[in-house]
């Protein structure tokens, strides 16, 4: 299940500080919308207005078609932190039983998931038992587990090392293919944004403008050895180029 | 074989150094026997005295349980209260802090005149005494949930409810247990310090009664019974604070 996400007009101020300039944006049911910029340009600010943690100072997000408030009572979000949610004393499984518990909806087989997360036999572990790419897996497999319309997840790979980056990275891309969502993604990897995003949300420096949206026409799942394609490398360098730009610009 | 060793030194090392500090008193004080009694004559008046001794220690103890309890039905349910109604904080915390502030001597003087010597004026002061630290440690361990935990939560649309029993909560235990180790091994001092003033029980009479006889080796007697019991109760809170930090170790392997 996946929905369309609508942001028509959307800011928000903090005190005298934007934190997002009024921003529009269509996203189609499963696509990969990834938001790339420099730290404090308002990808985060965006990505908690869509999860109604945050409210908007003008303008509306609507997920399919219910507000953002009405989707998060109606439990169509799941959120993926850049630290794992995981609750310390819980075991792997039962973890992901309790967003399923709270959110009053089974959308998967905890087992499967953990399963087809390649957490088979780590089922029982808790968080500290866990390494990093695990228990990143297992953050995911609880926001996933109650089968949300929309993904919003905030750095979720930043705390890994690039190796176990890149692995988690293509394996959640084949994940998204067997169970479609769509997704908003705040990263400050280039590459990593190319690689999985459809469509890559460009910021420019504080206060938070979008400065381009850059599309990667390349269907998802993407093979590792799309990495090496000449299509990659021009895009994240396009966007390497919009955000060197931006930044000597402010300077 | 290491490990035991550790635990043998930890308990016997302050053991030697107190009756090292112990012996050297009586010997450069030059005081009675009465006023500092050897420790061989405090253990040797805890054997004859035991069954006195006892007795009182029982009373002693179902003060200071008693009145432990209701400090921290006191403490944690104000919390919980502060929690859901944050107005009642406002209104209730000065209360609090001011009753904190009152001189235990006072109260027990008052609870004394409006109760006499019941078990009911003893308990309220050792509540009284003991709920504060129960209430700011709990405050404090409902605030230290995870944010990004908090989040989860919210996303799910989690009620007020879940996300206290489920989240906040088991973040405060380790904040509630440490409270209690001030709260637990200060509800006996307290309970002593009420039956020193007002009762015909427990070990704080006990002490007063050996003070009007001349007693010294019995109050040293009392005092290391009382001394052994916090002790033990800030030790065993401290182990078991250790066991369910959720931060420092995984609690429940």
């Amino acid at each position: 299940m996946a929905a369309p996400v609508s942001i028509r007009g959307v800011s928000r101020q903090f005190g005298e500080t934007w934190a997002l300039r009024p921003t529009d944006l269509e996203i189609k049911a499963g696509e990969f919308v990834a938001l790339v910029g420099p730290s404090g340009c308002g990808k985060t600010t965006l990505l908690r207005l869509v999860a109604d943690l945050v409210a908007p100072t003008s303008g509306e997000v609507r997920i399919g078609n219910d507000t953002a408030a009405e989707a998060r009572r109606k439990r169509l979000l799941g959120l993926v932190s850049q630290r794992p949610a995981v609750l310390p004393w819980k075991r792997a499984i039962d973890d992901v039983r309790f967003t399923q518990k709270i959110a009053g909806k089974v959308g998967f087989d905890p087992a499967k998931v953990l399963r087809d997360f390649g957490l088979e036999g780590h089922e029982g572990k808790r968080a500290r038992q866990l390494s990093g790419g695990m228990l990143q897996r297992v953050n995911i497999a609880s926001a996933m587990a109650h089968d949300p319309a929309v993904l919003l997840m905030d750095e979720p790979f930043s705390a890994l090392d690039e190796m176990k980056r890149e692995e988690i990275g293509e394996w959640f891309d084949r994940e998204l293919a067997l169970r479609p969502k769509t997704v908003l993604f705040v990263t400050h990897h280039i590459d990593e944004a190319v690689m999985l995003a459809d469509r890559l949300l460009v910021f420019s420096a504080s206060p938070g403008v979008v400065a381009e949206i850059v599309s990667v026409d390349v269907p998802r799942p993407r093979d590792p050895s799309f990495r090496q394609d000449p299509r990659f490398v021009a895009i994240a360098a396009h966007v390497r180029g919009l955000l060197m730009h931006k930044a000597v610009a402010l300077s | 074989m290491n490990l035991g060793m550790s635990w043998a030194v930890r308990i016997l090392t302050p053991m030697l150094s107190v009756l090292g500090l112990w012996y050297l008193a009586i010997f450069f004080s030059g005081l009675p026997a009465f006023v500092i009694p050897r420790p061989e004559r405090v253990l040797d008046v805890l054997w004859v005295d035991h069954a006195f001794i006892l007795e009182h220690l029982w009373a002693t103890l179902q003060v200071a349980a008693i009145g432990f309890v209701w400090a921290n039905i006191v403490g944690i349910g104000l919390a919980i209260l502060f929690d859901l109604l944050p107005f009642t904080r406002h209104m209730l915390l000065p209360a609090a802090i001011t009753l904190r502030n009152v001189p235990y001597i006072a109260m027990i003087s008052v609870l004394m005149l409006a109760f006499g010597d019941s078990m009911l004026s003893k308990t309220t002061i050792v509540a009284l005494a003991g709920f504060f630290p129960v209430l700011v440690n709990t405050m404090q361990g409902l605030r230290a949930a995870d944010e990004v935990q908090l989040d989860r939560m919210r996303i799910l649309n989690a009620s007020w409810w879940q996300t206290f029993s489920q989240v906040r909560l088991p973040y405060a235990v380790p904040a509630i247990i440490s409270a209690q180790e001030i709260t637990g091994s200060g509800s006996i001092i307290v309970a002593i310090a009420a039956e020193w003033m007002i009762s015909s029980t427990g070990l704080g009479y006990v002490i007063n009664n050996a003070m009007q006889n001349y007693r010294g080796d019995r109050v040293y007697a009392v005092a290391l019974l009382a001394t052994g019991l916090s002790f033990l109760i800030y030790t065993f809170v401290h182990w078991l604070g250790g066991r369910l930090d959720w931060r420092t170790g995984d609690p429940r392997r």
